[in-house]
């Protein structure tokens, strides 16, 4: 089977064309043969009776005198013929255009007709009609009369030349036949046509398609009038264009971001790098720029191994493992690296989670997730401020809820805080070293294990990060 | 000459400070951008080093604030934006020029004294007075055909004044201009200064080259 739809529809069309015709073909002539053939032989039949009609009993004697003026006999043009017999099979009397052949006696019923075509080996074929009938009777009583027709019982074959008839049937076919080439002829050139016209607005949309380019899926397909039946196609095209034009977008955004936050390590390094090496220094002076310089560089790794932690979030290649982890002990631990910058800052931590209540999850990942949240709270906390983390259970999850005071952000500029690279600028401390990946992987890690995170802002600057777990 | 970097990313902030002392220039520094604008506003900066994304206030707001406060100190963005729109927006707000992270700090040199000779209407990057010689770039003295020794002070107290050249300049703008805030503040620093330099470059038999108006401060070369 042809993979080209042009071509199937054509094959369609020219095949749906040649069967309509040599039905319509055949029905047309079947029709047209029957009614000429019933014609003629009304008329053979015709001509048949007004002979037997014409034959005399006369004593014993049949009188052929009125066939004589039956034309149809008398002239060899009209290539009519009889021949008639008695009961016993003598013939009676016959045509004398028959020469020496003669016609088949056709066995009939008394008064009713049979036919036949007699086709002779170099004559045109002839029709013939056969009958079998009382000839009239001049004399006698009716029941005497009776009684001698019977015994006078005559058979009549009456024939005639249907070469007219068979010939016109033969054009008649012919001119079914050459008028039904004709029209799959041109029905094949009109459906060529007319499928590609109907397919015209694929070859568009294949086109348009075509011109899209990577770098601008901004376009959308079939701004020129399109068929009822392409319109789905083209919607479902179009809707995958704008997905792929929003998923562009967010890795453009996102390959940009990454970009952006690594030109200022990177013009940290370099600066540091330049500037040590603008003359000849203490020796000191260089371990100094060399600590800068890995300072910078542990902060970009950080970066990295949380845009890579984030990268195999998405592609669903971290495997987890489930434990009962006690919830105030895990955030102790968390808190603990955080303590020291929390002192300096005067602010102070408080762990009002229930000793007692568990959580069945990773606890690794759970860790990373709460470090990350205590640690945004530090950043993020004011001078003297405070951070607290509450907990509770219930319906088969447990909630952890972190709180800092000291926040500036609106409720809706909250809503960003799980966006990469999102940061409340306003209230940062230290600039690169925090590059606004730590709530986007928290929001990951938490969805991964199967559970949610939400924010709010209350007032007096209360940042309130919530983060929900199954229990089990 | 003075100039301010405001400039949030620490490690960057220190070795931009570190280099552009090493240059010779008087720095400022701060990493917040409410207290750049208001080191902005309260000195006469030869050149202002802006980032744009800061806490506090953000380096176009403080680039708008200056401009509309009629401030002429040249500003330069430092900044990671790279984008066209960005650097379009950046010097339409009034900066006088853009350079993007990371930067190579020679670059960055060139460019501030570009805009600290654009500040004194000094297109050549040698400055001659009389028989003096000043070759801005490479921060070298002559006088005749004999090289001076200058320590970095020095040579950035000269430097000062021969962009004034032909102006009487007093000593508030010198040490405005020469002097860093935190060294100790006073007006006999600036002559002390002005000392050494005469004896190094006032010489026998040839022309007075700073001159003491009295009142008004130190001159260099003569009356325009």
């Amino acid at each position: 089977m042809t993979s080209s739809l042009r071509t199937r529809l054509v094959i369609g069309i020219v095949g749906g064309m040649v069967l309509l015709l040599t039905a319509f073909s055949l029905t047309v002539y079947i029709l047209i043969q029957r009614a000429l053939v019933n014609q003629f032989d009304a008329a053979l039949l015709s001509t048949a009776q007004i002979l037997a009609s014409s034959i005399e009993i006369d004593a014993n004697n049949i009188d052929l005198e009125d066939v004589q003026q039956i034309p149809e006999f008398n002239d060899p043009k009209h290539q009519t013929y009889y021949q008639i017999w008695e009961q016993d099979g003598t013939v009676m009397a016959r045509s004398p255009f028959l020469g020496t052949n003669d016609l088949p006696r056709l066995e009939a019923s008394l008064n009713t007709a049979v036919f036949k075509v007699l086709n002779a080996r170099n004559d045109p074929p002839q029709r013939a009609v056969g009958l079998k009938f009382l000839p009239r009777s001049e004399i006698g009583n009716e029941k005497n009369s009776q009684q001698s027709a019977n015994d006078k019982i005559l058979t009549l074959t009456v024939a005639r030349g249907a070469g007219g008839l068979y010939s016109q049937l033969s054009l008649l076919r012919w001119l079914l036949f050459t008028a039904s080439a004709v029209t799959i002829a041109l029905s094949v050139l009109i459906a060529a046509f007319v499928v590609r016209q109907g397919l015209s607005p694929l070859h568009s949309i294949a086109s348009e398609i075509a011109a899209v380019r990577e770098d601008d899926l901004a376009t959308r397909i079939g701004t020129a009038s399109i068929p009822d039946e392409i319109l789905p196609i083209k919607n479902r095209l179009n809707d995958l264009l704008s997905r792929l034009e929003g998923a562009f977008k967010r890795e453009r955004r996102f390959t940009a971001d990454v970009a952006h936050e690594l030109r200022n390590p990177l013009a940290g390094i370099r600066a540091t790098i330049e500037v040590n090496l603008t003359r000849t220094r203490e020796i000191t002076e260089y371990q100094s720029a060399l600590s800068e310089c890995l300072e910078i560089v542990e902060n970009m790794q950080k970066m990295v191994d949380n845009l890579l932690l984030l990268a195999r979030l998405d592609a669903k290649q971290i495997s987890f493992q489930g434990e009962q982890v006690r919830l105030a002990e895990l955030v102790n631990t968390c808190w603990r690296p955080l303590s020291k910058e929390a002192i300096d800052h005067q602010i102070t931590f408080d762990n009002s989670i229930d000793p007692e209540i568990t959580c069945e999850t990773d606890r690794q990942n759970l860790a990373i997730i709460l470090s990350n949240v205590l640690e945004n709270a530090v950043e993020y906390a004011d001078e003297q401020g405070q951070i607290r983390a509450t907990g509770r259970q219930a319906d088969g999850s447990v909630e952890i809820t972190v709180s800092n005071t000291g926040c500036r952000l609106n409720s809706k500029q909250a809503a960003q805080a799980f966006a990469c690279f999102w940061r409340g600028d306003s209230s940062r401390k230290d600039a690169g070293v925090h590059c606004g990946l730590g709530l986007a992987l928290v929001e990951r890690i938490i969805k991964a294990l199967g559970g949610c995170t939400t924010v709010e802002v209350e007032n007096g600057g209360i940042f309130k990060i919530h983060l929900t777990l199954p229990a089990k | 000459m003075r100039v301010l970097v405001i400039e949030d990313y620490r490690p960057l902030q220190q070795s931009l400070t570190k280099g552009l002392g090493e240059a010779g220039f008087a720095v400022d520094t701060t990493g917040d951008g409410q207290e750049g604008l208001w080191y902005a506003l309260s000195n006469d900066y030869d050149v202002i080093i802006l980032d744009l994304m800061l806490p506090g206030i953000d380096g176009l707001k403080i680039l708008k604030e200056l401009r509309s406060k009629g401030r002429q100190n040249h500003v330069l963005i430092l900044t990671a934006k790279d984008t066209l729109q960005d650097r379009v927006t950046g010097l339409d707000y009034g900066a006088d020029d853009y350079m993007v992270k990371p930067f190579e700090f020679r670059e960055l040199l060139a460019r501030i004294r570009a805009l600290v000779r654009r500040s004194y209407r000094k297109k050549n990057p040698q400055i001659k007075v009389k028989d003096l010689r000043i070759d801005l770039t490479a921060q070298r003295v002559w006088r005749g055909r004999n090289e001076l020794d200058l320590t970095p002070r020095e040579y950035a107290l000269l430097e000062y004044l021969a962009m004034r050249t032909g102006e009487p300049v007093s000593r508030t703008d010198i040490w405005e201009h020469v002097y860093e805030f935190k060294s100790a503040a006073s007006s006999n620093v600036v002559d002390v200064y002005i000392g050494y330099l005469r004896k190094k470059i006032e010489q026998p038999g040839r022309p007075l080259l700073i001159h003491t108006i009295r009142g008004r401060g130190y001159l260099l070369g003569g009356q325009t």
